[in-house]
C-alpha cells in the first residue's frame, strides 16, 4: 500500500500491465514451431527433395526426349537441360502446390481447430500473428524451393551429366557458366512463388478452410497458364502471375535479356501486396465468432 | 483506490443478421468479485465475454477493462485478462505442454517453473506431455484453465466451464473454480445453472434473449425468489389436502405424475411447509415421499428468463 | 464446399475480367510476338546451331559471322497479319556455306512454332539441313542441332522491320496430267511464301505443238490452276510447261510432266 500512495497516479497501479507481451519474433518463433511439428511440412521438405531423383531417373531413362518442351530435346543427355526441363514442369503447378500446402493452410488451420480464439486471447495482436504467420510461410516457400532447386540440379548433373548446354540462341554455354545460369533461373522462381504465397494466404484467410487455401492457388495458376498460352490475349500476359515463371528465358539467351525478369518481379511484388492488403484487412475486420 | 473496475461495460449491443445477440448490455465487475452471467443457451452470454476479448467487435457500447478500452490501448487490454470462451481449444498435433509452452511464448514468455504449477494445479502434469488430440473433453477444459492462469491474471474469465463434463467434472471444475475465486482472483463467469453461481458468486447478471432480466447481488436475488416448491406422495391425498387449510401460507394442489401416479405439489415458506407436514404425519397419514423439485433461485431464474415473464431487476 | 465453388469462381471472374479489359484497352493486337523479332532471332539461333553442327562434323572455319544468315518471316500467308504466337508461321533463310549452295531461289524454308511466351520451335528444310540424326567425325550417330531446334526472344526486342525480302517460289504440284473434258492440259501450282506472290506466263507445248501461253497471277501461299488454251494433240505422250516469271521465282527448267489419259 505504502508504496502505491506515493505514486502521482494511484489508479494507473490496478491498470499498469503485469505481464510482459509477445512481439512479432515471439509469435514467429510459435508458428515455426507448430510447422515443425506439422507432417505435412515435413512432408513437402522431404517430397522436393526426392521427387526431383525419381523425375531424373525416369526422363533419362526414357528412349526419346521430351522434345515439345523447351530445351526437352537435349533433356536426356545434358544435365543443365534436364534441370531446365524439370524447372518449367515444376512451375506450371507443383510451385503453387508446394508453397499452398503451407500458405493456403497457416490461417485457415486456426479456423479448422477453432484456435482463433486461444491465440488472439493471448496479448498477440491481430496484425503479429498476420505477420507472423505470413513470414513463415513464405520462409517456407523459399526453403521448399531452395531444397527442390539443390535436388534437382544435383541429380540431374550427377545422373545425366554436365556437358556444356546449348541455350535458347543456340549458342554454347560452358559448363561452368551454365551452372550459374541453372542455378539463377531457379532463383528466379522465387518471386512468382511468393506471388503464389500471397495468394494462399489471402484464400486462406478469406475461404477459412485449409482445402480451398490450397486448391485455389493451384487451380488459379492453372487457369492462368492456360489464359497465357492463349493466343490473341496475350495483353493480359503481364498481369498474370504465370508468367515471371517464364522470366528465366532471357538468361539463357545471348544477348541476354531482363525485361521479363523486371516485369515479374514487378506483377509478383503487385500480387503479393494487394493479396496480403486485402488479407490483412479481412482478418483484423473479422468477428471470430466460432471455435 | 481500486476503484477502478475490472470491467466496465456500458450499453453493449451486438447483432448478427436479424438477430440481436446482445441488446444493451451493461455490466460492472469490481476488482476482487466473482462476477456471474447467467442466461439459458442463446442468451447472448458468450458473445458478451467474445467482445470482452476483442473476438468480436460491438456495434455499439463501450468495453473498458480495468480502465483500458480497445480503441486507446489495442490488445494491451488483455493484459491481466485470462480465460476462455467455450470450451477451449488447442492444436491436436501438438501435446499438452507444447500448447502451454506456445501460448506462453505469446505472452512473451512465464516465469520459470510456472507451466509445471498450473499443470499440476489442474491435474495434467501426468497427461501433459501426450498429443491434445487425444485428450477428453474434460482434459480439454482443464489444459484452458491451466493456459488461462499460465498468464498469472488479475480477471479470470470463464465461459461455462462445466458445460459438456460428466458429473464427475462437474464437481471437480466447481471446486477449481471455487478455489480460485477463494484465492482473491476477480472471475468472471457465465453459466447457464444457477447453482453453479449462487454459491460462488457475489453478484450477478442474468441475460434473456440478448438484454438484461435481472441485475444485482445474489441476496437481492435471494429476497425476490419464490417459496421452495416440494413434492409429495401420501396414503390418503385426500386427507392430507384437507389438512392444508389449516395452513393458509402452504399451497398443496394435486400434481399427478406424468405416468398419472398421484402426487401432491407443496409451496410455501420452509417453516410453514414443516408445521404443514408435522400436522400430516400426526394425523396418521403416512408420509412416502417428500423431495424438493426447484431451489428457490432456480425457480426464480425459470422464471426470469421464461420467455412469457417480464421483470425488471432490482437496483 | 459452395465457399470452394464461389472462391473458385470469383477468382475466374476476375482473370477473365481483367483479361477482357485488358484487350478491349489495347485492341488485341499487342502480341510482343512479332515478324521483326523473329526474322533477327531465327537467323542468330540457327547461326550458333549451324556452327555447332559443323563442329560435330569436324569442319573448320565455319563461324556464326561467316554463315551470316538472313531470315524473312511470314504468318498465315498474304491474309494473316504477321503478328502473334501460332504454328502457322513460315520463314525464309539464306546462308552462306560453301559446302551446301542455296538452291536457286535463294533461301530454305523453315516452319515455326510459334508459342505466346516467346520463344518458338523451328524446323528447317532437311535438304539443306540434314535429318533428325547424322553423322559426327568419329562416325557417331549423334542428334542434328539444327534439323529442329528451339529458341526464345527479348518481347521487347528491336521491333523496326529487317527489310529483309524473298520472293515467292512458284511450285507445279501435279505430277501428272489429265486433259480435261474439253481435252485441255492443265497443271496446278503454288505459290509460296514470299515478298509479292507470283505472276507470269506459263507456255505450254505437247511435242512439237504449241498449246499457248497462260498468264498466273498468285497470292503468296495460295495456289491456283493453269490451263492451256489449245486442246491437247491426240496421242501426246508428254507436255512442258515452261515458267516465265515476272515476279517471285519458278522452276529453272521446263517442267514435263506425262500425260494420263482421262477416265
Ligand atoms: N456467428 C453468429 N452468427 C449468427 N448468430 C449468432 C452467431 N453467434 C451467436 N449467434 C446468435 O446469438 C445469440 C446469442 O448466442 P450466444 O452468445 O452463443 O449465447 P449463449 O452463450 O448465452 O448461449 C444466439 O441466438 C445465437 O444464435
Ligand atoms: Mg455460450
Amino acid at each position: 500500500m505504502s508504496t502505491t500512495e506515493t505514486l502521482p497516479t494511484g489508479h494507473e497501479v490496478v491498470a499498469t500491465p503485469v505481464r510482459r507481451r509477445g512481439g512479432v519474433l515471439s509469435a514467429l518463433r510459435w508458428e515455426l514451431r507448430k510447422l515443425r511439428a506439422q507432417y505435412r511440412a515435413r512432408a513437402v521438405l522431404l517430397g522436393a527433395l526426392l521427387m526431383p531423383i525419381v523425375v531424373v531417373v525416369v526422363i533419362q531413362g526414357q528412349s526419346r526426349p521430351p522434345k515439345d518442351t523447351l530445351l526437352g530435346r537435349f533433356a536426356t543427355e545434358n544435365g543443365f537441360a534436364l534441370a531446365l526441363l524439370v524447372l518449367g514442369f515444376a512451375s506450371q503447378w507443383v510451385l503453387p502446390l508446394l508453397t499452398a500446402i503451407v500458405a493456403g493452410d497457416i490461417f485457415a488451420s486456426e479456423d479448422q481447430h477453432g484456435t482463433w480464439k486461444t491465440v488472439l486471447t493471448r496479448s498477440t495482436s491481430r496484425g503479429r500473428l498476420f505477420w507472423a504467420k505470413t513470414l513463415t510461410a513464405a520462409g517456407f516457400a523459399a526453403l521448399v524451393l531452395l531444397v527442390l532447386a539443390v535436388s534437382t540440379i544435383a541429380s540431374s548433373l550427377l545422373i545425366v551429366g554436365h556437358q556444356p548446354l546449348i541455350g535458347l540462341s543456340g549458342q554454347t554455354i560452358p559448363t561452368a557458366e551454365a551452372l550459374r545460369l541453372v542455378a539463377a533461373s531457379w532463383a528466379t522462381m522465387l518471386p512468382p512463388m511468393l506471388g503464389f504465397t500471397c495468394l494462399a494466404i489471402l484464400l486462406s484467410v478469406w475461404s477459412r478452410n485449409p482445402a480451398v487455401g490450397i486448391a485455389a492457388p493451384v487451380v488459379i495458376g492453372m487457369v492462368m497458364q492456360l489464359v497465357g498460352a492463349l493466343g490473341g490475349v496475350e495483353a493480359i500476359r503481364p498481369f498474370l502471375l504465370s508468367t515471371p515463371f517464364e522470366a528465366w528465358h532471357g538468361l539463357l539467351t545471348q544477348p541476354r535479356f531482363t525485361g521479363p525478369l523486371v516485369e515479374g518481379l514487378l506483377t509478383s511484388g503487385a500480387w503479393c501486396a494487394g493479396s496480403l492488403a486485402i488479407a490483412f484487412v479481412l482478418l483484423r475486420h473479422r468477428d471470430i465468432t466460432g471455435g | 483506490m481500486t476503484d477502478v473496475l475490472a470491467v466496465d461495460a456500458v450499453g453493449v449491443t451486438k447483432t448478427f443478421g436479424a438477430v440481436r445477440a446482445v441488446d444493451d448490455i451493461s455490466v460492472r465487475v469490481k476488482a476482487g468479485e466473482v462476477y456471474g452471467v447467467l442466461g439459458p443457451n442463446g442468451a447472448g452470454k458468450t458473445t458478451f465475454l467474445r467482445m470482452l476479448f476483442g473476438l468480436i467487435r460491438p456495434d455499439s457500447g463501450t468495453i473498458e477493462v480495468f480502465g483500458r478500452t480497445w480503441d486507446e490501448a489495442g490488445v494491451g487490454v488483455l493484459d491481466g485478462v485470462a480465460g476462455f470462451i467455450e470450451s477451449p481449444k488447442f492444436y491436436p498435433y501438438l501435446t499438452g505442454r507444447q500448447n502451454l509452452e506456445g501460448l506462453a511464448l505469446l505472452d512473451g514468455g512465464v516465469r520459470p517453473g510456472l507451466l509445471d504449477e498450473v499443470l499440476d494445479l489442474v491435474e495434467m502434469t501426468e497427461r501433459a506431455d501426450q498429443k491434445v488430440g487425444g485428450y477428453s473433453y474434460g482434459m480439454r477444459q482443464r489444459l484452458g484453465v491451466a493456459a488461462s492462469l499460465l498468464r498469472e491474471p488479475r480477471l479470470l474469465v470463464l465461459d461455462e466451464p462445466a458445460n459438456g463434463l460428466d458429473p464427475a467434472g462437474i464437481r471437480d471444475m466447481r471446486a477449481l473454480v471455487k478455489r480460485l475465486a477463494a484465492s482473491g482472483l476477480t472471475v468472471l463467469l457465465s453459466s447457464h445453472h444457477m447453482d453453479e453461481v449462487e454459491e460462488i458468486c457475489d453478484n450477478v447478471t442474468i441475460m434473456r434473449r440478448g438484454s438484461v432480466a435481472f441485475h444485482g447481488s445474489i441476496a437481492d436475488l435471494r429476497a425476490m425468489a419464490p417459496d421452495p416448491g416440494h413434492r409429495m406422495v401420501t396414503s390418503d391425498d385426500d386427507r392430507a389436502v384437507a389438512l392444508a387449510a389449516r395452513h393458509p401460507a402452504v399451497s398443496v394442489v394435486r400434481d399427478p405424475d406424468p405416468d398419472g401416479r398421484p402426487a401432491l405439489a407443496v409451496t410455501g415458506p420452509q417453516r410453514q411447509v414443516s408445521g404443514y407436514v408435522a400436522s400430516i404425519v400426526q394425523a396418521d397419514v403416512e408420509l412416502l415421499e417428500l423431495t424438493p423439485t426447484q431451489t428457490p433461485l432456480e425457480a426464480l431464474f425459470f422464471m426470469l428468463t421464461d420467455d412469457e415473464t417480464e421483470m425488471e431487476g432490482a437496483r | 464446399m459452395r465457399r470452394t465453388i464461389i472462391t473458385i469462381l470469383t477468382a475466374l471472374v476476375v482473370v477473365l475480367g481483367l483479361g477482357t479489359a485488358v484487350i478491349a484497352a489495347n485492341g488485341g493486337d499487342s502480341s510482343t510476338v512479332t515478324r521483326a523479332r523473329l526474322e533477327r532471332s531465327l537467323p542468330t539461333t540457327f547461326a550458333n546451331l549451324y556452327v555447332t553442327q559443323a563442329a560435330l562434323q569436324g569442319r573448320t572455319g565455319i563461324t556464326a559471322a561467316s554463315v551470316h544468315p538472313q531470315a524473312m518471316c511470314d504468318k498465315a500467308g498474304a491474309v494473316g497479319k504477321d503478328i502473334g504466337p501460332g504454328g502457322d508461321w513460315v520463314c525464309l533463310m539464306s546462308w552462306t556455306d560453301p559446302e551446301v549452295p542455296m538452291p536457286p531461289e535463294g533461301y530454305g524454308k523453315f516452319e515455326l512454332n510459334v508459342h505466346s511466351n516467346d520463344c518458338y520451335t523451328a524446323s528447317g528444310p532437311s535438304k539443306l539441313t540434314g535429318f533428325l540424326t547424322m553423322t559426327d567425325s568419329k562416325g557417331r550417330e549423334v542428334t542434328n542441332p539444327v534439323f529442329e531446334f528451339d529458341g526464345c526472344f527479348d518481347p521487347h526486342g528491336d521491333n523496326a522491320a529487317t527489310g529483309v525480302v524473298f520472293p515467292s517460289l512458284l511450285n507445279a504440284t501435279s505430277t501428272t496430267v489429265t486433259p480435261d473434258p474439253q481435252g485441255r492440259a492443265s497443271i496446278q501450282v503454288t505459290c509460296g511464301t514470299g515478298d509479292q506472290g507470283c505472276a507470269g506466263t506459263v507456255a505450254v507445248t505437247a511435242g512439237g505443238t504449241d498449246l499457248g501461253t497462260v498468264p498466273y497471277d498468285l497470292q503468296e501461299e495460295s495456289t491456283g490452276t493453269v490451263v492451256a488454251p489449245k486442246r491437247l494433240p491426240a496421242g501426246a505422250k508428254e507436255v512442258t510447261f515452261t515458267v516465265r516469271p515476272t515476279t517471285g521465282v519458278g522452276p529453272t527448267s521446263p517442267v514435263v510432266l506425262p500425260v494420263q489419259p482421262a477416265g
